[in-house]
C-alpha cells in the first residue's frame, strides 16, 4: 500500500507535466505539418538542434531569454531547410526527414565538441536556466496548488499555445488556407493562394515549435544539453499528432498520456522497477496507441454498413 | 537498341556525375566546417585517410564497417523494395546479437559445427520476428510501420540493457567485466582474416548474403513480385499478387539480415554482447541506402565510401580531436545535395524542353 | 455587334509527349453562352485552364477585355473576372458549404479572425441573389455531385466573376439537374450580363444552350460557328474529322452458359455507406453485359466486388460457376477471370516500372518466363513483352520506357495487352476508353468484341453511353446501387435509358424507390 503511494500521488501528475511538456510543444508543431500534408518526421533533429542552440546561448549571452530566441532563430532556419527540400523540390520526406535527423544529430555532437571542448553531455553553471512561476495565492489551493505552481514557465506558455494553434487552424483564415493545403491543395490554389506557401509557413512554424521544444528540454527540463537528449520525443510527438488526428485538443490530451506514461515510469524506479524497463512504457504505449486509433476508426466503418444492412 | 542502351547509360552517367559531385561538395563543406571551428581541414582529411587505410590492421577495421553499413544498407533496400521501410534494424540488430551470443554461451562444450549453425538460426528467428510485428500491424492493420519500428528500437535496446547490464539477468559473472554477457566460447568465434583487426569471416557471410540480396531483388520473379508491390500496392493486389505475404516476407527478411549483423558483430570480434553494440550503425547504413536510391549493387560499393569516412572520422577524433561525428555530418550532406541536385536538373529539363517547343512552334508557323 | 471579352492568339501547349494545344485562336463575345466542344483530349480543359491561369502557355497571347494577361496564376484570373467550374471540384470536403464558397476572401472579425457567422450570411445572400438553394452549414464531403456544382458556381459568383467556365457540367448530373443548371446559366448571361463558356461533349447539350460553338480537335481548332448555323450532325464530323470513325463491329457466335453470376450483393464505398444494394446479374459466355449508370450510382463498387478488390456485405458471386466471394483478386483470376480497373494510374499500371515488367506481371512464374518459378528469363520476357507490344499497337517509346512516360492511350493498351493476353473465359471491364485517343478507342472496341467472338464473357462498365450501346448485348441501368432495368441491345434508345438511369423504373418496376 505504501508503495503505491510511493507511485501515485502529486509527484506524479507533476511530473506528467513536466515531461508533457517538450512533446506537446513539438507535436503542436508536427500538426501543423500534418495539416498541410507533411509527412514530418524530421522533428526529432529539429529539437535537437533547439536544445542545443538554447544551451549555447544561455551559456554565452548568460540569458535564458536569448537562448529561447535563438533556438526559435534555429527553428525557422531549419524549417525552411526542410520546406526547401520537401515542398520546393518536392523530395521524399522519408528521407529528408531521417537525413535532418542525421544531420542534426552529428551537427550538435560536432559543435559540443569542438566548441565547448567536451564529449557527452554538456553542463555548467554558467547556462542560464528558465525560470519558474510561483503565484502566492495558488499555495493555498490544495492539489492543485503544488501542482500548477512553481513549473516551469514553458509549462504555462505551452497551455497558451496550445489554445493559440487551434485559435489558427479554427478560427482564422490563414489556418483554413493551412488545413486546404493539405487536405485539397487544388482547391486553395484555384482560389488563388499557394498551397506551397501555407506549407511553407506550416514547416516553419514547426521549426518554431521544435525549437521552443529543444529550448525547455535543455533551459526548463534540465540545465545542460546531452548527446541525443531529444531521445525519440519527435518520433513520439509525431505519433501524438497521429493519435490526436492533428487536432490541437486532442494531441495535447495524446502528449499529456505519454507525459503520464513516462512520469509513471520514473516513479516505478522509486519502488525498485528497473529504470531500463520502466523506459521501454513511453514506446510501447505508443504503438499501442496507434494500434488502438487505427483499429477503432476501421470497426467505425464496418459498423456503418452493418447498420445500414440491418435497416433493409 | 544501340541508342537504347545508350540512353541507360547517359541516365546512369547524370546519376554518377550527380552522386560524384554531391560527395565532393559534402567533403568540401566538411573542410569548411573544419576551418570555422579552427581546425586545418587538410590535416583533418589525411587523419581521416591514414585512419582507414594507414596499417592492415585499420584497413581490417574498415572493411569490417563496410561489411556493416553494406548488411544493413541492404537490409532497408529489401524491406523498401516491396514499400516496407524498416527503420527498426537497430532494434533487431541488438535482439538478434544477443540472441546468438546466449545460444553461443549456453551450448558452450558442443560442438561448433552444431553450436554455429544453431546461433546463426537465433540470430535470424530474433530479427525476423521483431521485424515481423511490425509489419503485420502494417499489412493488417494498416499502422505505419515508420513510427513503430522507430519505437520498437527504443524498447529492444532499453531491454537489452536492461538484461545486460551491471545487475541484469544475463550479465557476466567474469571478474573485472562491468556489463555484458558471458563471452562466446572461442571456438564459435569466426577466425580473423586480418590479424588484430575487426574482419573476420564475417566477410564471406557476408557476401553470401549481399548475393542473394541482389540475386533476389534484381533476378527473380519474387524480386519483381516485390518491386511492383512497392511502386503501386493497388496495382499489386489487382494484379493478384499475394501481397501481403510479399510485404511481411520483405520484412522480416529485413529483420533477419540486421539480426545477423548484430550476431556478425560479436562472433566477429566482441565477443560478448554489449549494450553498446551498436552506435547507431543501421542509420548509418539507412543512409547509405537512400543515398544510392536502394539499388543493391550501389549499396554495396558506397558501404566502402562510408566506412573509410566512418572508421577515419573515429581515428581523425583520437588523433587531433576533431569529433568524429563528422562522418554523419558529411553523410547526410550528400542526401541534402543529392536530393537537391534532383529538383534543380528537373526545374532545368523542364524550362529547357519549354523554350525548345516553343522554337519549333515559331518555326513552323513561318513555314 | 458585341465586343470581344476573351481572345486566344496562337495559343500553344506543350505538355510531356503531348501538345495539348496547337496554335489556337479565336475570341469569345461578352454576354454570350459560348460552348467548346470536342472528343476527349482534344484540348479543351487544357485551354480553359490556360484561361484561368492554372497552365502557363508554351507560346502564344490570352487578351481579357483587351488586356493581355501577363502573369498566369489563378489570383490573376480572378482579379480579372474569370471564374472555373472544374470537372473534378475544387473543394474540401471537410469545410463546410459557406466556407468553401469564401475561401480566399472571408469575412474577418478583428483583421485576422474569421467570422465564421458571415460566412454562412453571405453564402445566405447569394443563395438569394441567384435562386441556387445550398445549406451553408452542410459539410461539402457529405452532400451530393449535384449540390457540389453549386457549392462551386457560387464559388466563383461569390469572387465576383463575370467569366464563368464549366468544365463538363452535365458529366455527373442528372437530366432534371442538366436542366435547372441551364436555367441558371440563363439567368446569370440575361440578367448579370455574364458570359459563360461551356466545355462539352454532349452535342444536344450545345444545341439547347449556347449561342456560339468552337470545335476543337487534337489540340488544333477546327471551327467556330454560331449554334443557329450547325446541326449535331455537323459538329460530330467536324468534332472526329473526315475520316469516318465507329464502323459497325460484326457480333457472331450465341450465347453460352453463364459464367459470371452475382446473387443479390451489397457493398459498402470508401465511407462504409452501402453502394451496391442488392444487385443480381447474369452473364453468358459470348455475350457483353453492359451496365449503364451516372457516375457514383455503385457500378465502381459492384465492379471492385466482383474482382475481389473489395469485400461484400452480404449475398455472393459466382466465377465460371465456382463461389468467388470472400476470394482476394489473385484467387478469382485463377478461376479465369480477367480485369481492367476503371482508374489506370491509380490500379491497372505501375507508373515507375517499364512497359515490360507491366505487361508481364502475373506471369512471372509461368515456366516461360522463370526457371524454377524464381529465376526470370529476361531474354524471353523481352520477346514476349515485344510481340504484345506489336500485336497491341503500342507506341510512345520502347518495352523499357517506363509506363508513366506513355500517353493516357498507351498506357491503357498496356493494360489491355496484359489483361486480354491471361486468355480467360470472363472479362471484367470498367472505363475501358476513359481519357483515351479516339484511334485507341477504336482498337480496344475491337478487341473487346473480339474477346466476345471468341466465348468470353465480358461484363462492360462505362460512363459512355456510344461504348455501352456499340459493344453490348444485353445493358442493365443502376441508379442509387439498385438495378432499374434491363434491356436487349437495340430495344432501347440513349434517351429512354438516361430515363431509367435516373432512378426510374419502367412498368415492371416496383414502387420500393422513393
Amino acid at each position: 500500500m505504501s508503495q503505491l503511494s510511493e507511485v501515485f500521488n502529486i509527484g506524479l501528475l507533476q511530473n506528467t507535466l513536466r515531461t508533457a511538456t517538450p512533446v506537446i510543444l513539438a507535436a503542436m508543431g508536427g500538426l501543423l505539418t500534418e495539416q498541410a500534408g507533411i509527412m514530418n518526421i524530421g522533428m526529432d533533429g529539429m529539437i535537437l538542434v533547439g536544445a542545443f542552440v538554447a544551451v549555447a546561448f544561455s551559456f554565452a549571452c548568460s540569458s535564458a531569454a536569448m537562448g529561447v530566441l535563438m533556438a526559435v532563430l534555429a527553428g525557422i532556419l531549419i524549417g525552411i531547410f526542410f520546406a526547401v527540400f520537401v515542398v520546393k523540390l518536392r523530395s521524399d520526406e522519408f528521407i529528408i526527414g531521417m537525413a535532418l535527423n542525421t544531420f542534426a544529430a552529428g551537427l550538435t555532437v560536432y559543435l559540443l565538441r569542438s566548441i565547448f571542448g567536451v564529449k557527452g553531455t554538456f553542463s555548467d553553471a554558467g547556462i542560464v536556466s528558465l525560470p519558474t512561476v510561483h503565484v502566492d495565492f495558488l499555495d493555498h489551493i490544495p492539489v492543485l496548488g503544488p501542482l500548477l505552481n512553481d513549473n516551469s514557465i514553458f509549462v504555462y506558455i505551452t497551455w497558451i499555445l496550445v489554445f493559440l494553434t487551434w485559435l489558427f487552424l479554427y478560427r482564422t483564415p490563414y489556418g483554413f488556407w493551412l488545413r486546404a493545403s493539405g487536405e485539397h491543395p487544388e482547391s486553395l490554389e484555384t482560389a488563388g493562394i499557394s498551397a506551397h506557401k501555407m506549407k511553407f509557413i506550416a514547416s516553419i512554424l514547426c521549426g518554431v515549435f521544435c525549437g521552443f521544444a529543444g529550448a525547455h528540454l535543455s533551459l526548463g527540463y534540465l540545465t545542460m544539453f546531452s548527446e541525443g537528449m531529444s531521445n525519440s520525443r519527435g518520433f513520439i510527438a509525431f505519433a501524438c499528432v497521429i493519435f490526436g488526428m492533428a487536432n490541437p485538443p486532442k494531441v495535447f490530451l495524446a502528449a499529456l498520456l505519454f507525459g503520464f506514461l513516462q512520469a509513471l515510469g520514473l516513479r516505478l524506479q522509486n519502488v525498485g522497477v528497473p529504470a531500463d524497463i520502466t523506459s521501454t512504457i513511453p514506446y510501447l504505449a505508443t504503438v499501442l496507441m496507434l494500434v488502438y486509433i487505427v483499429v477503432s476508426t476501421d470497426k467505425k466503418k464496418k459498423n456503418k454498413a452493418k447498420k445500414q444492412l440491418e435497416k433493409i | 537498341m544501340i541508342t537504347k542502351i545508350k540512353e541507360t547509360l547517359l541516365e546512369k552517367k547524370s546519376y554518377l556525375i550527380s552522386l560524384f559531385l554531391s560527395v565532393f561538395a559534402a567533403l568540401l563543406i566538411g573542410a569548411v566546417l573544419m576551418i570555422v571551428t579552427g581546425y586545418n581541414p587538410i590535416e583533418g582529411y589525411a587523419a581521416m585517410l591514414k585512419g582507414a587505410f594507414g596499417s592492415s590492421r585499420v584497413f581490417g577495421n574498415t572493411m569490417a564497417k563496410m561489411l556493416t553499413l553494406c548488411l544493413t544498407g541492404l537490409a532497408m533496400a529489401v524491406g523498401s523494395q516491396a514499400g516496407m521501410f524498416n527503420v527498426g534494424g537497430e532494434g533487431q540488430l541488438f535482439l538478434g546479437g544477443l540472441a546468438a551470443t546466449m545460444t553461443a554461451v549456453y551450448l558452450q562444450g558442443v560442438s561448433p559445427f552444431i553450436a554455429v549453425p544453431l546461433a546463426f538460426i537465433s540470430a535470424a528467428v530474433a530479427g525476423g520476428i521483431y521485424a515481423w510485428i511490425p509489419a503485420v500491424l502494417k499489412v493488417k492493420l494498416n499502422v505505419s510501420e515508420v513510427i513503430t519500428t522507430i519505437m520498437l528500437n527504443s524498447v529492444a535496446i532499453y531491454l537489452c540493457t536492461y538484461l545486460t547490464n551491471s545487475s541484469g539477468p544475463l550479465r557476466t559473472h567474469d571478474r573485472g567485466v562491468m556489463a555484458g554477457t558471458d563471452a562466446v566460447p572461442k571456438d564459435f568465434m569466426f577466425e580473423q582474416v586480418i590479424a588484430r583487426s575487426n574482419l573476420s569471416t564475417a566477410i564471406v557471410y557476408s557476401a553470401v548474403i549481399a548475393f542473394l540480396c541482389w540475386y533476389v531483388m534484381k533476378k527473380t520473379s519474387v524480386g519483381l513480385e516485390m518491386k511492383i508491390t512497392g511502386e503501386n500496392e493497388r496495382f499489386a493486389f489487382f494484379s493478384g499478387l499475394s501481397k501481403d505475404k510479399i510485404m511481411i516476407g520483405a520484412m522480416v527478411a529485413s529483420g533477419v539480415i540486421c539480426g545477423l549483423v548484430g550476431m556478425f558483430e560479436v562472433f566477429g570480434y566482441q565477443q560478448r554482447f554489449l549494450p553498446s553494440i551498436s552506435n547507431e550503425f543501421y542509420f548509418d547504413g539507412m543512409l547509405v541506402a537512400m543515398i544510392m536510391n536502394y539499388s543493391p549493387l550501389g549499396i554495396i560499393l558506397m558501404s566502402f565510401f562510408f566506412a573509410v569516412i566512418d572508421i577515419g572520422a573515429n581515428a581523425m577524433e583520437l588523433s587531433i580531436g576533431i569529433s568524429g561525428e563528422l562522418s554523419e555530418i558529411i553523410f547526410s550532406i550528400i542526401i541534402f545535395l543529392m536530393a537537391a541536385e534532383g529538383g534543380i536538373s528537373k526545374a532545368i529539363q523542364e524550362r529547357q524542353t519549354r523554350r525548345k517547343v516553343r522554337a519549333r512552334l515559331r518555326e513552323e508557323a513561318r513555314q | 455587334m458585341q465586343d470581344s471579352i476573351v481572345r486566344f492568339e496562337n495559343v500553344s501547349m506543350q505538355f510531356p509527349g503531348v501538345l495539348a494545344n496547337d496554335r489556337v485562336s479565336f475570341d469569345i463575345k461578352k454576354g454570350e453562352v459560348f460552348a467548346l466542344v470536342g472528343e476527349n483530349g482534344a484540348g479543351k480543359s487544357t485551354l480553359m485552364n490556360i484561361l484561368y491561369g492554372i497552365h502557363e502557355p508554351t507560346d502564344g497571347a490570352v487578351y481579357i477585355n483587351g488586356r493581355r494577361i501577363e502573369k498566369f496564376n489563378p489570383k490573376e484570373a480572378i482579379s480579372m473576372g474569370v471564374g472555373m467550374v472544374h470537372q473534378h471540384f475544387m473543394l474540401v470536403p471537410s469545410f463546410t458549404v459557406a466556407q468553401n464558397i469564401v475561401m480566399s476572401k472571408e469575412p474577418r472579425k478583428l483583421g485576422v479572425l474569421y467570422d465564421l457567422k458571415g460566412a454562412n450570411r453571405e453564402t445566405e445572400r447569394l443563395v438569394k441573389e441567384y435562386g441556387l438553394e445550398v445549406e451553408p452549414e452542410a459539410k461539402v464531403g457529405e452532400i451530393s455531385v449535384g449540390l457540389q456544382q453549386r457549392v462551386e458556381i457560387l464559388k466563383t459568383l461569390y469572387r465576383g466573376a463575370d467569366i464563368l467556365i464549366l468544365d463538363e457540367p452535365t458529366a455527373v448530373l442528372t437530366p432534371q439537374e442538366t436542366e435547372e443548371l441551364f436555367t441558371v446559366i440563363r439567368k446569370i448571361v440575361k440578367e448579370k450580363q455574364m458570359t459563360v463558356i461551356i466545355i462539352t461533349h454532349k452535342l444536344y447539350e450545345v444545341m439547347s444552350i449556347s449561342d456560339r460553338v468552337a470545335v476543337m480537335r487534337r489540340g488544333k481548332l477546327v471551327g467556330v460557328e454560331e449554334t443557329k448555323n450547325v446541326n449535331e450532325r455537323i459538329l460530330a464530323s467536324m468534332m472526329v474529322g473526315r475520316e469516318v470513325l465507329f464502323d459497325h463491329i460484326e457480333r457472331t457466335g450465341e450465347p453460352g452458359e453463364v459464367m459470371i453470376k452475382a446473387d443479390d450483393i451489397y457493398v459498402a464505398d470508401n465511407r462504409g455507406l452501402l453502394a451496391v444494394n442488392g444487385v443480381s446479374l447474369e452473364v453468358k459466355a459470348g455475350e457483353v453485359l453492359g451496365i449503364a449508370a451516372i457516375e457514383g450510382n455503385g457500378q465502381s463498387e459492384l465492379v471492385e466486388a466482383l474482382t475481389g478488390m473489395r469485400p461484400l456485405q452480404r449475398g455472393s458471386f459466382y466465377i465460371c460457376g465456382t463461389k468467388a466471394d470472400g476470394m482476394n483478386p489473385g484467387q478469382i483470376r485463377k478461376l479465369g477471370s480477367a480485369h481492367i480497373p476503371e482508374d489506370r494510374v491509380a490500379t491497372g499500371v505501375s507508373l515507375q516500372s517499364t512497359i515490360t515488367d507491366n505487361l508481364i506481371i502475373g506471369k512471372e512464374k509461368l515456366p516461360a518466363f522463370s526457371k524454377y518459378k524464381l529465376h526470370l528469363k529476361q531474354s524471353s520476357i523481352a520477346r514476349y513483352a515485344r510481340e504484345l507490344a506489336e500485336k497491341f499497337d503500342l507506341r510512345g517509346g520502347g518495352i523499357n520506357t517506363r509506363a508513366g512516360d506513355l500517353s493516357g492511350g498507351n498506357m491503357q493498351k498496356v493494360v489491355v495487352a496484359r489483361e486480354f493476353s491471361f486468355d480467360t473465359p470472363v472479362l471484367i471491364i470498367a472505363q475501358p476508353t476513359r481519357g483515351v485517343d479516339i484511334g485507341a478507342i477504336e482498337f480496344i472496341h475491337r478487341q473487346i468484341t473480339d474477346k466476345r467472338n471468341q466465348g468470353c464473357a465480358v461484363l462492360l462498365v462505362s460512363a459512355d453511353l456510344d461504348e455501352i450501346f456499340r459493344l453490348s448485348d444485353r445493358i442493365i441501368t443502376m441508379f442509387e446501387g439498385k438495378v432499374t432495368g434491363e434491356f436487349k441491345s437495340g430495344e432501347i434508345d440513349k434517351m429512354e435509358i438516361s430515363y431509367y438511369m435516373t432512378g426510374h423504373r419502367g412498368e415492371e418496376g416496383e414502387s420500393r424507390d422513393n
